[in-house]
């Protein structure tokens, strides 16, 4: 929003930079909601915050809008700094020039749905819209949105769907830099759900809005997303392409977060090379496997966990010659349509395999396992699961 | 989707960024106000009881107390009372706790009828049942004695009074519980609304059979709302004045209550030095029932809330669902419909006698009684001058509070919401004592006027106001004013735009109770209102006294139709802004 914006394309729609956040909860334990955060979003970009329910997506979001006063950091949007602990800077969410759509939509239940959509351009300081003019967009967004029959109606008489679609309008029709996104497909069922995603896809597209989403739903972060922010209590785990965050996934709670896995843990026992084509070899309680280390550093001795998704894995009636391989029985077969997953009990426990043939190795048979050097990931054993989460009472100083 | 929408014209000059909000605005600051006068109508008045208890003319004293304690009959003021508030409280808590029961939770429940209909005695003058009560049962010209006598007589039973005696201990008695059924009824209700049915299937599953598991797991898990409904109904007891006054009087039976407006207003000069030593035993023994309330519940934890707003399995009673309805009917019917049809009975057959003539029924005596008396006339016209005043006050001044409460979660914010719910604990007797103290003399000389009425009603009735704020305000919830902020509008819109409209219908409904409460009220009226100043409440208490019982039924009975009135219009449009998704209550009913 400012005057040079255009000029310079660079200045990220959000920066957000050391961004703290904490409760106390009822029991006077502290829950750090936001903690330690950095983000940027740049123009036109769609950003998803993913992560469980309860580790903070929905305080960031709220924070970035003014919502919710954070402890400390900086917020900066469109290259303006809207929150500020160092600087004592603080504005309030109706100078922050941003739509955001609700996880209940939040639509004024008095209003039609027309007034709902007219609301944020009569509201804007510093502007006066004629009254036909407000009609003109008001129209133009409901029509984007494909609802324009309904601007007579109330909230009350519309489906779920449509009140989605309302909501929609009423964030686009100023037509913002930034538009947030709190877990509004949420709650409409799974057919609406897909034709929403869809048409905000491409309406996010053609209209070159930035977009900062919320969702617990992987699936939904993979296909709406230009980059997924992993969160994790608080934090910002992994920040990246929906590819890198699949194939790459920086931590354990990232890979087994985003899709099925299988884990082994153990130790390193050789490192051979380094750089990215070097290769680490586990030994683990199915027996040793060898991976990639993609540039990570391992020494001998250090505890890791090799990871593999089940898709990778292959399933053989006689030994293979590949060079990660071991004997094991097949426990169940089970046919999902698209392919059969396999649970196959190994020396170290069950791993999963996903083939398209149905009818590879009887159940109870005995068979081989074997999966591909490149598609074995090994990394450190999780840190983060191990933090505590409460900091002790006594830190909490700036927290009002 | 071919559309594109544009751009907004950049805001003008680059903007510097605002300093942190920490300084009160404007609207702030004016709520704190409010908030300081209406807590210290409430707070003063009652520091003023305790001081003027051990410090009279400028000197320490405990003189007050040893004249209170040197009254005559004394403990057996103090023990009537103790039983009389006990055992009706008791019979309250059985009738609504079965009732709230029966509706939640079995399919005797008939809608809005069983859902509403135990809640009326609630928005009734207490004053027009106790003179309706009077009516029925008075043992000579009672009239349903009259038609019970006429009864008995067909079986060969011949009497000359009763069979019933209105001024009994069991009348007074249960004439206060019916007036205390609201409180219990209402929390017993949320309650069991609030109780995760799964708390209930889960013991069912468990082998348990219905009794038992309304007895192991409903009636524990429910104790906080059926714990605090029974404290109102103490409460409630202790300062009820027009029922006991009525009622208790010719039946001998003394109340605290009573005797101090009787030691206020009826002695000359006023024995005010004792009635502040009785409003000391008041506030002791409501204080000692909130805290043994208070042990008794923290003994235990206790499930609140289950999933999302599941009702629970209604309970098939089978041939008894009729029986169980007939019950809820008749108890709605005995308890609030026979005493009201009394009063009009008697106030359109122009005197009292248990020889109604049917057919020459008209509205002569109201209208001499009511609208040829001036004192009369004056009195009502005084009162639904406060009643419409006082009720907007009370209930604007309690939506700014209700909405600063919500919207800061500070400290002061929380202390603002206690202190302006606190009269709830405290007898309305004792303020009004306090108030009639702090202003009625030297030096602002308020006695006997509008103000000092207007002041007392407002003190008395603040938390009912807050209560009601606090529901409209709930109403409108988080996320609705957070979106009209995103929006882009500044706090003042988003009030006017957003939470004005959606608390419309709420405050309404709260200006309402407010209204109902104040035109009905006695007890403040009866301490604070004068000869020169007259209101319904302290007019009734005058024709009472002079024991006019034809003027008294009328006087009621114009109470009840105004009541009624504003009751139904508020009523019907609550329901209509309702299809809106706006919902509102006025006191709990919808
Ligand atoms: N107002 C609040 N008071 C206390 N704790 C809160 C509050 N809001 C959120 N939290 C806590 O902060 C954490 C993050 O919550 P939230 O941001 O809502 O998570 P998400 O949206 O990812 O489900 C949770 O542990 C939650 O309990
Ligand atoms: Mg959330």
């Amino acid at each position: 929003m400012q005057p040079d914006a255009a000029s310079a394309p660079s200045t990220p729609v959000v920066e957000v930079n050391n961004l703290l956040k904490r409760f106390r909860r009822e029991d006077g334990a502290l829950v750090h909601a936001i903690d330690d955060v950095t983000l940027t979003v740049d123009p036109g970009d769609f950003v998803v915050l993913l992560g469980p329910s309860g580790c903070g997506k929905t305080t960031l979001l709220r924070a970035i809008a003014g919502l919710e006063t954070p402890d400390s950091g900086q917020v900066r949007i469109s290259g303006r700094t809207v929150y500020s602990s160092a600087e004592r800077v603080e504005l309030p969410p109706e100078r922050r020039d941003i739509s955001m759509i609700f996880q209940s939509y939040a639509l004024w239940p008095h209003m039609t749905a027309f007034k709902n959509v007219a609301y944020p351009l009569q509201s804007r300081r510093g502007r006066k819209l004629g009254k036909d003019e407000i009609a003109r967009r008001v129209r133009q967004a409901l029509e984007l949105v494909g609802v324009g029959e309904l601007e007579r109606q109330y909230p009350g008489q519309m489906s779920g769907g449509q009140q989605q679609r309302i909501a929609l309008a009423r964030a686009l029709v100023n037509n913002d830099d930034l538009v947030l996104f709190d877990e509004p497909l949420s709650n409409v069922d799974a057919k609406v759900r897909e034709q929403l995603r869809f048409e905000l896809v491409s309406m996010q597209r053609e209209l070159g809005f930035s977009a900062l989403f919320v969702t617990h739903d992987q699936v939904e972060a993979m296909e709406l997303a230009h980059r997924i922010a992993v969160l994790d209590r608080g934090r910002v785990v992994q920040f990246g392409t929906p590819q890198e965050i699949y194939r790459r996934p920086a931590t354990r709670y990232v890979a087994t977060f985003i899709g099925a896995m299988n884990e082994a843990p153990g130790r390193v026992v050789a490192v051979d090379g380094s750089g990215h084509d070097g290769t680490v070899t586990v030994e683990t309680e199915h027996g040793r496997v060898t991976g990639r280390t993609h540039g990570a550093r391992h020494a001998v001795g250090d505890r890791v966990a090799a990871l593999w998704r089940p898709e990778h894995g292959a399933l053989h009636r006689s030994e293979p010659t590949a060079p990660n391989r071991w004997p094991g029985a097949v426990k169940a077969g089970l046919f999902v349509g698209s392919h059969t997953e396999y649970v196959v009990t190994l020396a170290g426990g069950d791993v999963r395999l996903w083939s398209p043939r149905p009818d590879l190795v009887a159940v109870d048979a005995s068979a081989w396992v074997s999966v591909d050097v490149d598609d074995v990931l090994v990394l450190p054993e999780d840190q983060s699961s191990e933090q505590p989460q409460d900091a002790p009472a006594g830190e909490l100083a700036t927290a009002s | 989707m071919t559309a594109t929408l544009e751009r907004p014209a950049p805001p003008t000059p680059a903007e510097q960024p605002r300093r942190r909000r920490r300084l009160p605005g404007p609207f702030d600051s004016v709520t704190l106000v409010i908030a300081a006068v209406l807590i210290g109508i409430v707070v003063l008045p009652l520091g003023r009881v305790l001081v003027r208890m051990f410090w009279v003319d400028g000197a320490l004293t405990i003189d007050p107390i040893r004249r209170t304690l040197e009254l005559p009959g004394l403990g057996g003021m103090l023990r009537d009372t103790l039983i009389l508030v006990v055992a009706s409280s008791v019979l309250a808590f059985v009738i609504g706790t079965t009732l709230a029961w029966l509706n939640e939770r079995t399919n005797a429940r008939m809608g809005l009828l069983t859902d509403a209909l135990p809640l009326l005695p609630f928005l009734l003058p207490p004053v027009a049942g106790a003179v309706g009560w009077t009516m029925l049962l008075s043992p000579r010209a009672g009239l349903a004695n009259s038609w019970l006598r006429d009864l008995l007589g067909l079986v060969g039973i011949d009497l000359r009074e009763g069979p019933f005696d209105i001024n009994s201990w069991y009348g007074l008695i249960l004439v206060m519980a019916f007036y205390a059924v609201p409180f219990v009824f209402m929390n017993a209700s949320a309650g069991l609304r609030n109780l995760d049915p799964a708390l209930e299937e889960a013991s069912r599953l468990a082998g348990a059979s219905t009794w038992r598991t309304l007895r192991k797991v409903t009636l524990p898990a429910t104790a906080p709302s059926l714990g605090a409904g029974f404290l109102l109904a103490i409460w409630f007891g202790i300062g009820m004045f027009s029922i006991p006054a009525i009622i208790g009087g010719p039946a001998g039976i003394d109340v605290v209550a009573v005797r101090i407006v009787e030691l206020l207003t009826f002695t000359f000069p006023p024995q005010t030095d004792v009635a502040i030593g009785l409003s000391g035993f008041v506030v002791v023994f409501v204080g000692l029932a909130y805290w043994l309330q208070m042990r008794i519940l923290r003994r235990g934890r206790y499930a609140t809330l289950g999933g999302k707003g599941a009702r629970a399995r209604t309970l098939d009673l089978g041939r008894a669902k009729w029986p169980a309805r007939v019950l809820v009917l008749g108890y709605v019917f005995v308890s609030t419909v026979l005493p009201v049809v009394a009063l009009v009975l008697v106030s359109l057959n122009g005197f009292w006698t248990p020889d109604i003539r049917w057919d020459n029924l008209s509205f002569t005596a109201v209208t001499t009684a009511v609208f040829d008396d001036r004192t009369t006339l004056t009195a009502l016209g005084n009162s639904l001058g406060l009643g419409l005043v006082g009720g907007l006050i009370g209930i604007l001044g309690a939506a700014m509070i209700s909405l600063y409460v919500a919207r800061r979660r500070t400290a002061l914010a929380r202390g603002i919401d206690i202190a302006v719910k606190m009269p709830a604990a405290v007898s309305n007797m004792v303020i009004a004592v306090g108030i009639l103290l702090l202003l009625a003399g030297a030096p602002l000389y308020l006695s006997g006027s509008l103000l000092i009425l207007l002041i007392g009603y407002l003190a008395l009735y603040l938390p009912q106001a807050s209560i009601a704020a606090d529901a409209a305000v709930s109403g409108v919830g988080k996320e609705l004013p957070e979106a009209s902020a995103v929006s882009g509008a500044r706090p003042a819109r988003t009030f006017g735009r957003v939470y004005l409209p959606l608390m419309v219908p709420g405050l309404v409904a709260g200006w309402a109770l407010l209204f109902i409460r104040i035109v009905g009220d006695l007890t403040a009226s009866a301490i604070l209102a004068g000869t020169a100043n007259p209101v319904v409440g302290f007019r009734i208490l005058e024709v009472f006294t002079s024991g006019s019982f034809a003027l008294l039924a009328s006087l009621s009975t114009v109470l009840v139709v105004i009541t009624a009135t504003v009751l139904v219009v508020v009523l019907a449009y609550t329901r209509r802004m309702s299809k809106l998704g706006v919902s509102a209550s006025v006191g709990g009913v919808k």
